[in-house]
């Protein structure tokens, strides 16, 4: 078991939203460099559950770098030190035998931890929301190709339409700020046909919904796009606000 | 006109009025900087450049009130905006690391926008008060014509320092600041993006270098006078 890694685990622990939280040093031993990140925590977690110990809680669902649940800093990075990879595909070989790895969750006013590593990120979808609805005509199931999109267009809107709402671009941005997010949503829809209609009134309404939930501002800083899993660019970002003086003014 | 004031409240509209009074103030550097050159041309054409320039009272009032409300803008949403950026974070990371390329330079500019801001404040008011408002030195250059005034100025051992290190913070926000609003602005394009990050680097070496060899400049000369 010579390859294996020893590690010293801090974790913030953190009873509830309105509990004061902490961070606590677990020691890890054997454990597999093959093993993902969300995986060792699995160890951990069965380790402390031997030694009657409460579990540390933290987000994750498909374990595939798709959905967007998992998310965690790890030693001051968003989805730990790999680029364009989310916590769940992060690999322990990427450790190395007898570090220390601090494990936080997003931080953000605007993200409030529910317990342990686990915070709320409803806010993401109160503005998927306040972005509305998408006009289609019903009846008949129209043409596939009815619609015609510029190929370098549709690369675009789907290299927008990949941010998955990890919200690791808030995690990282030193004004927790949601514009990455925002502008990648924005984008998708503002490039394509489909979107147009209510291209103006979803930009506006999206903008002042990520106001309103205490967000901060976007200084430029790209630190977003340099931790975002899905590799988002912040051209996203111009489009925004392009989109949103075009919204104002015209 | 509540539209107006609502859509530029927004952050992304405060950014935009961020940009926009900043770039405008890039303008009036440029101006400045160039008026300045004439120090090198020689001692009557500055004179003449300055006279001319003071002679119209008109043009001066206008300038000096647009300049004020650029300033009082850029300084005011600087600080409404750091401040809500700070309470969008109320508990900080226990440890930070960037996720970026390593940078050109070890601090970065665009971390410390507020800190080299609150500097060039500084500099601007120290810089006023001896040249607009002769409050400080006001003895030794009673009398003196514009060019041989700058020089007595200049060759103060706290204004060589001042006039030195001031130019060089102004540079450092500039750095990160005359691209940065071109984004704010919505402006970004892989076509000229790239020319607006060099263009953005080199005029914040140009202003800084060349505010800054104006002491070294006065103090290389002192011995002719």
């Amino acid at each position: 078991m010579s390859d294996t890694l020893n590690l010293t685990l801090k974790v913030w622990r953190q009873a509830g939203p309105d509990q004061p939280g902490e961070f606590r040093v677990y020691q890890l031993s054997d454990v597999s460099p093959d093993m993902s990140f969300l995986e060792m925590l699995d160890v951990l977690n069965e380790q402390l559950l031997a030694q009657g110990e409460e579990p540390v809680a933290f987000d994750h669902d498909c374990r595939e770098g798709i959905c967007g649940c998992c998310g965690l800093v790890i030693n001051g990075q968003p989805h730990g030190p790999l680029r364009e990879t989310t916590t769940c595909q992060l690999y322990m070989r990427h450790f190395k035998d007898g570090d220390t790895i601090v494990i936080e969750p997003w931080r953000a006013a605007a993200f409030p931890v529910v317990k342990d590593l686990i915070v709320d990120r409803t806010p993401l979808d109160r503005i998927i929301a306040a972005g509305g609805y998408v006009s289609v005509n019903t009846g008949q199931a129209p043409d596939g190709n009815a619609i015609p999109v510029p190929q370098e267009v549709a690369e675009k809107a789907l290299d927008a339409a990949a941010c998955i709402g990890c919200g690791a671009c808030v995690a990282a941005c030193k004004n927790a700020s949601a514009m990455l997010f925002v502008s990648a949503k924005v984008s998708h829809l503002a490039l394509l046909p489909q979107g147009h209609p209510e291209r103006k009134k979803r930009v506006l309404s999206m903008v002042s919904q990520m106001d309103a939930e205490g967000f901060g501002a976007c200084t430029n800083t790209y630190e977003c796009e340099a931790a975002c899993p899905e590799g988002v660019s912040i051209t996203n970002i111009a489009r925004l606000n392009r989109e949103y003086f075009k919204a104002l003014f015209a | 006109m509540n539209w107006l004031v609502q859509g530029l409240s927004s952050s992304v509209g405060k950014k935009f009025v961020m940009g926009v009074t900043g770039l405008l103030l890039c303008g009036f550097l440029a101006m400045h900087l160039a008026g300045n050159l004439l120090l090198y041309v020689g001692e009557e054409t500055y004179n003449a450049y300055a006279h001319a320039l003071h002679s119209q009272e008109w043009l001066i009032k206008i300038a000096e009130v647009v300049l004020l409300v650029l300033f009082v803008g850029h300084i005011a949403l600087a600080l409404v905006l750091t401040q809500e950026n700070q309470a969008a974070r109320p508990i900080d990371y226990a440890t930070r690391q960037s996720k970026k390329d390593t940078p050109v330079l070890i601090i970065t500019p665009d971390n410390w926008m507020f800190v080299s801001g609150v500097i060039v404040l500084l500099f601007l008011l120290l810089h006023l008060s001896e040249f607009a408002w002769n409050i400080w030195l006001t003895e030794a250059v009673k009398g003196k014509e514009p060019f041989e005034k700058a020089r007595i100025i200049l060759t103060d051992p706290l204004s060589t320092f001042v006039y030195i290190v001031g130019p060089a913070v102004l540079g450092f926000h500039l750095w990160h600041g005359f691209a940065s609003a071109f984004q704010s602005l919505g402006l970004n394009h892989e076509k000229y993006t790239p020319l607006i990050t060099w263009l953005g680097i080199i005029f914040a070496v140009l202003v800084a270098v060349g505010f800054a060899s104006f002491p070294i400049w006065a103090w290389a000369t002192m011995e002719t006078l």
